[in-house]
């Protein structure tokens, strides 16, 4: 029971942190909130070449679910960055001399910030009602948050593998930065997967953004086919489990080292 | 700690220290940036292995019994730990987490260390409004919430201004009075070290020169300096009789451009045979000085220079950009 408690605490620091920036939460919001507003304005014309693959709702119904997990990807994916702070500032030593587990200050940190993706996701989407898109009922809406919190460990994971791994702030962005965006632009974020090049669709197939949108995509359109939802969800249980395992073994190894 | 030694690659960091610190002393590791002593600080809290040798803290092995260690000390880092974007009163929250102290025991110590910091006020302030000294005696409260018995302090007033370490150093006293904490310190401060320990150990490049308490050490070094400058360069008299008899009844005398230094017992006798002596040499005096030998000229008496106070001076980034240099 000690480990839970022991990433409460880490949790605890971090999500506090993260509520006194109230400043912080509004700058994340503002850059889904530029691609919602200029890419689903810009777009609403190829709403007959969607429906051409099956889509029946408008253009901004098409790319909300893509925007949300813009938001949850580039949040979680950023969110490890203050590894690095924590180590250069003796954060890490404080707590490898206290007796708290350590395999729980990983865990701790990935929750964390799978939660704080989470939240600036939901505020995402709560805009995106008042602009007038829809989702069915209250059960698919927390589909949707379970999938969201989920994805979002996964990829909190992987900042939190890179920022073990980086010893500078310039790796770590360089390294986030070639990441993050072609694993949003691989996928069907923006148009569906029908309508890119072959072999783009067949790359975008191995990338778990992609099962996360259409996962998505479908329970906030109703379209659901059990089955394809059963096969999305289990791959994207399975990718926030293989990345949290290895990052909580990676950051536990390199954090003993000295910095 | 015996014949304690840390490599890093084949550099000998630490090099076969041995010391012993009493219960309830204040002991200061007084050396120059490089010296090692952080790294001496980090093996002591287990966050180092030890290349060799053999280190018990209150009979745990450090190497063999870490986590029995860990319970016993607290450990301050060189830089300012503490959480900026927390509140003073939150950061000793985590802390008392991170410690597994249960929260109505936590509640009561906090207020308590609280107090003796004097931070009470300032508490639920986030801790960017914070002063330097402020930060600091907070991350000290944070180390003393599991009530440790050994307490590190690794360089605790470095970078801050002379009011602000005075008021540090009156907490450090507090502490072991109040706590009945021994506490290990380090520090390139001679004041820091003159004012605040018990007893000092002073080390350079990873070797120990002399263990004794300040007084002592001032004590041994002979009980008066004698400081002569004069006009023009004395370096041509050294070999002078008049000069070198003077030398052969004092401890120590140095002649340098145009100072003459001497340290003795007895400087009222030697300065008119000195006075005597130059002016008979056609040497003219400029100012002499007399005073008791601080814990400067005992350094320098064992490690042939002076911490250049100039250069020592606590700079984050430059101390980064070194270790990362190292270390990559
Ligand atoms: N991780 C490391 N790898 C290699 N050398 C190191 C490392 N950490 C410190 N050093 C070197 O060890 C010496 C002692 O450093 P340190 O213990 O920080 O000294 P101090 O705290 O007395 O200023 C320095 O020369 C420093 O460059
Ligand atoms: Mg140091």
């Amino acid at each position: 029971m000690n480990i839970l408690y022991d990433i409460y605490s880490i949790v605890w620091r971090e999500v506090k942190r993260y509520s006194k920036s109230k400043f912080g939460v509004l700058i994340r919001l503002i850059q889904p909130l530029i691609w919602i507003i200029v890419v689903g304005n810009t777009f609403t014309e190829t709403s007959p070449l969607i429906a051409s693959v099956g889509f029946s709702g408008d253009y901004m119904q098409f790319i909300t679910p893509g925007i949300i997990i813009l938001t949850a990807i580039f949040t979680s994916i950023f969110g490890g960055v203050n590894t690095l702070w924590d180590r250069r500032y003796g954060f890490i030593n404080k707590v490898l001399i206290s007796p708290i587990s350590r395999s729980s200050i990983a865990l701790g940190k990935m929750i964390a910030i799978s939660i704080i993706a989470t939240v600036q996701s939901c505020l995402i989407l709560g805009i995106s009602f008042l602009i007038g898109v829809a989702i069915p009922t209250y059960f698919n809406l927390l589909f949707v948050i379970t999938v969201i919190i989920l994805f979002s460990l996964g990829f909190s994971g992987i900042s939190v593998i890179v920022a073990s791994l980086a010893r500078s702030q310039e790796t770590f962005w360089a390294t986030i930065n070639f990441l993050g965006m072609p694993l949003f632009m691989l996928s069907p974020a923006l148009f569906p997967l029908e309508l890119l090049p072959p072999w783009l669709s067949t790359v975008a197939k191995l990338n778990p953004v992609t099962y996360t949108i259409i996962l998505i995509r479908d329970v906030m359109n109703e379209q659901t086919n059990t089955n394809h939802l059963e096969i999305g969800l289990f791959i994207i249980i399975c990718f926030a489990f293989i990345i949290t395992i290895i990052a909580s073994f990676v950051f536990t190894r390199d954090m003993k080292k000295p910095f | 700690m015996t014949s304690l030694s840390k490599k890093f690659g084949s550099v000998f960091v630490i090099n076969d220290i041995t010391l012993q610190v009493k219960k309830n002393e204040i002991f200061g590791f007084l050396g120059p940036n490089g010296a090692g002593k952080s790294t001496t600080m980090m093996i002591l809290a287990t966050l180092l292995k030890p290349t060799s040798g053999i280190v018990t803290i209150n009979d745990f092995n450090i190497v063999s019994h870490p986590e029995k260690v860990r319970e016993h000390i607290g450990y301050v880092q060189q830089e300012i730990t503490v959480d900026e974007y927390l509140t003073g009163r939150e950061n000793l929250i985590l802390q008392s987490r991170l410690n597994h102290i249960p929260k109505n025991v936590a509640k009561e110590r906090i207020d308590e260390i609280l107090k003796l910091i004097e931070l009470e006020n300032k508490q639920n302030d986030l801790v960017i409004t914070y002063s330097g000294g402020m930060r600091k005696r907070l991350d000290i409260a944070g180390s003393l919430l599991h009530k440790p018995k050994v307490l590190f302090l690794d360089e605790p007033t470095v970078g801050l201004d002379i009011q602000t370490r005075k008021k540090i150093w009156e907490h450090i006293k507090k502490i072991r009075s109040n706590f009945k904490t021994t506490i290990f310190l380090s520090t390139h401060y001679m004041e820091e070290a003159d004012e605040l320990c018990d007893r000092i150990a002073i080390i350079e490049k990873g070797k120990i020169k002399v263990i004794d308490s300040p007084i002592t050490l001032k004590k041994n070094f002979g009980s008066e300096i004698l400081n002569i400058i004069t006009e023009t360069n004395i370096e041509s008299i050294k070999s002078a009789p008049e000069i070198v008899h003077i030398k052969k009844s004092v401890n120590e005398m140095i002649l340098k451009n145009k100072t003459i230094k001497i340290s003795s017992t007895n400087c009222t006798k030697i300065l008119p045979l000195l006075i005597k002596s130059l002016l008979k040499l056609e040497i003219e005096i400029d100012s002499i000085s007399m005073y008791p030998p601080t814990l400067n000229d005992v350094f320098i008496k064992y490690t042939g220079k002076t911490i250049d106070q100039e250069n020592v001076t606590y700079n984050m980034k430059r101390e980064y950009r070194r270790l990362r240099n190292i270390k990559k």
